[in-house]
């Protein structure tokens, strides 16, 4: 669903030029008209907020960062608008529309939230709706992240493709740490990006209800896509149902749990397929649990996620079924003085394993990453990140890479 | 427009700057302050302002929580130059900006440097206070219900304070070299009592600006009353 307005520009001149932009900017930036607050219009009908992150990295020839075959996480230029609009105390209209690499547009979400009571915290939310599984999904924006790299789990590509599938473990097996990049017999033979196992890129279509009663946060959603691959339009008569529950027994503690389960596989694939086998036996599946704390000046986080897949077994030697991914992510921010902080992640992706021709392995590459970094706030919303990233894998052409990456990040 | 703005805003900081250059002074405004007469009035407020929005969280899974309102009828009625004898040493003193329903309450604060400010959280959920001002930069960190932590304002000047969780919640502290200020009533009532006999500059804050300046005679005894217009 993503527009390019505009033919490529060199993104590294196009990040410093918004660097520069920017950082002229910041030393009067609050005085000189850049929004600082939320934009109102019509007496609070309408408000309007954005972000725009700048984020420059050094060369990722292994494509840990990527988010499909041409964007990386790290080298991107990205204008975010939100909007609210309030019809009455019930019924608002919300919207993200993105400008990514400075040039695709892409209407991120946009749904209708309905407050049935208005007094109490009971929302249904219909439309092109936030994710519902999973901690870290605010961690796609600037100022969700206090890192600059997304989480594994909510970015890497795996080899595995909603289009198109491995007719046996060893077509499988060959894609190993290349999922930037990937290619299967059956479907679509085009090469491709694969998967994350939640996908933040895109937001996914459906009926989300959302409750708050005490300690207690709930939500629940039915939606068109799965969680590695939303969709605004159905590829599959399949139905994906999410649903998350949050616990805050104390202040500073934060607990989540969170389950989803839902047709992965495109229905094209089907006409590849032998008689007898459909796409309608895949099935993506996760739980995932989250932890966090926080007092004084630390913040740590952690999360795992268990997400499995099912596919057609078309030929020999087959596919060990459910496929299956690990995730684990800690993460932690220290405060070191007012306005600025340190903070730290450590991440891994280990992979169920399958058995082909020639050998046993993981069916795609166990995947470390560690980034450190440090965040200084300019003023309240104008904010500078940098950071190291380390990453290694045990499968692909690249198996270790390490980045430099910086990001300016100003919000409204 | 916007230069204009900015050119009033630093002149607001400069001449709260420069107001005087000793410290350690008490927080009571001139409200409190000993002696009869000085200068009242009524500092008008034509447009109030509009409670900021909470920015559209679009990525949320439901509406936020209520909040409360912030008193936006308030501003700062202050001498931009003090008399002789302003800055005599006195005791620091102690003030509240307390958070409840993710609101700081007061909105706008005034006091004198080496006033201790205390920051309780009277709300269900974490709050994190801070400024970026360069009249005191802090970071109290989180903190639950039911705690307080302090800060000490040490220099004159305009302190913006911000929660690091809630991006709508915002308060103003401002900090004097001299006793001769006052925030005033929610109807724009003033009083700046104490004030030596001598022609003054009132000035009218609001909303992070200085917004208007008068000159101010004050009598032998009795008060000066005049009134100042926020358009």
């Amino acid at each position: 669903m993503a527009v390019h307005l505009v033919p490529n520009t060199p993104l590294p001149l196009l990040g410093l030029a918004v660097l520069a932009i920017v950082m002229g900017g910041v030393a009067h930036a609050s005085a000189q008209g850049l929004p600082t607050e939320p934009i109102s219009i019509a007496n609070g009908t309408v408000v309007l907020g954005g972000e725009v992150v700048g984020t420059f990295g050094s060369e990722d020839p292994g494509y840990f960062n990527y988010t499909d075959y041409e964007y990386s996480a790290l080298r991107n230029f990205r204008m975010g608008l939100t909007a609210e609009v309030r019809a009455n105390a019930h019924v608002q209209v919300l919207t993200e529309i993105r400008l990514d690499q400075g040039h695709v547009f892409q209407p991120y979400g946009l749904y209708v939230r309905v407050r049935p009571w208005a007094a109490r915290r009971f929302d249904i939310q219909v439309g092109r709706i936030p994710p519902t599984f999973g901690a870290m999904a605010r961690a796609a924006y600037g100022s969700g992240n206090i890192l600059i790299g997304q989480p594994l789990a909510y970015q890497y590509l795996m080899s595995i493709r909603s289009t198109a599938i491995p007719a046996n473990a060893d077509d499988l097996l060959r894609m190993r740490g290349r999922g930037w990049l990937s290619s299967f017999p059956l479907g679509d033979r085009t090469p491709a990006a694969g998967l994350p196992i939640v996908n933040t890129s895109r937001w996914d279509t459906g009926v989300q209800v959302h409750g708050l009663r005490g300690i207690f946060e709930w939500t629940a959603a039915v939606t068109t896509g799965s969680l590695s691959d939303p969709r605004v339009q159905d590829n599959n008569h399949g139905r994906q149902l999410a649903g998350r529950l949050v616990g805050r027994p104390t202040a500073g503690v934060v607990l989540g749990a969170s389950v989803a389960r839902g047709a992965w596989l495109d229905a094209g694939v089907d006409a590849s397929l032998p008689q007898g086998q459909s796409t309608g036996q895949g099935r993506q599946a996760a739980v995932g649990g989250d932890a966090e704390y926080s007092a004084g000046a630390f913040l740590v986080r952690g999360e795992v996620i268990r997400s499995t897949w099912t596919l057609p077994l078309v030929e020999a030697p087959t596919i060990a079924l459910p496929l299956v991914t690990r995730s684990m992510l800690i993460e932690g921010r220290y405060k070191i003085s007012p306005g600025v902080y340190a903070a730290l992640r450590g991440e891994r992706l280990d992979f169920s394993t399958i058995t082909g021709t020639t050998r046993t392995a993981g069916w795609d590459a166990d995947t470390w990453r560690v980034e450190a970094g440090v965040g200084w706030s300019v003023i309240r919303n104008i904010q500078v990140k940098g950071a190291w990233q380390h990453n290694e894998r045990n499968g692909g052409r690249v198996r270790v890479d390490s980045l430099v990456t910086a990001q300016v990040l100003y919000w409204f | 427009m916007v230069l204009r703005r900015f050119a009033i805003r630093a002149a607001a900081a400069l001449l709260v700057l420069v107001v005087g250059p000793l410290a350690g002074t008490p927080a009571v405004s001139a409200r409190q302050a000993p002696g009869a007469g000085g200068i009242r009035g009524r500092l008008d407020i034509k447009r109030v302002a509009r409670q900021a929005d909470r920015r559209p969280d679009v990525s949320a899974p439901g509406a936020p929580g209520p909040r409360d309102l912030m008193d936006l009828r308030r501003g700062v009625v202050y001498l931009d130059t003090a008399p002789r004898g302003a800055f005599d040493e006195r005791e620091p003193g102690r003030a509240i900006l307390d958070q409840r329903n993710e609101t700081f309450v007061p909105h706008v604060l005034a006091v004198m440097v080496g006033t201790v400010v205390d920051f309780p959280n009277s709300d269900r959920t974490y709050h994190n206070v801070f400024s970026l001002s360069r009249a005191r930069r802090f970071d109290l960190g989180r903190y639950a219900a039911g705690r307080s932590k302090s800060v000490r304002m040490d220099r004159p000047g305009v302190v913006r304070v911000f929660c690091d969780i809630h991006s709508h919640m915002n308060a103003f502290v401002l900090v004097f070299n001299h006793p001769f200020f006052d925030v005033t009533e929610p109807d724009g009532r003033f009083e700046v009592a104490g004030v030596p006999p001598g022609t003054y500059t009132l000035v009218g804050w609001y909303e992070g600006e200085s917004r208007v300046t008068r000159p101010v005679v004050v009598p032998a005894s009795g008060w000066a009353d005049i009134d100042l217009v926020v358009p």
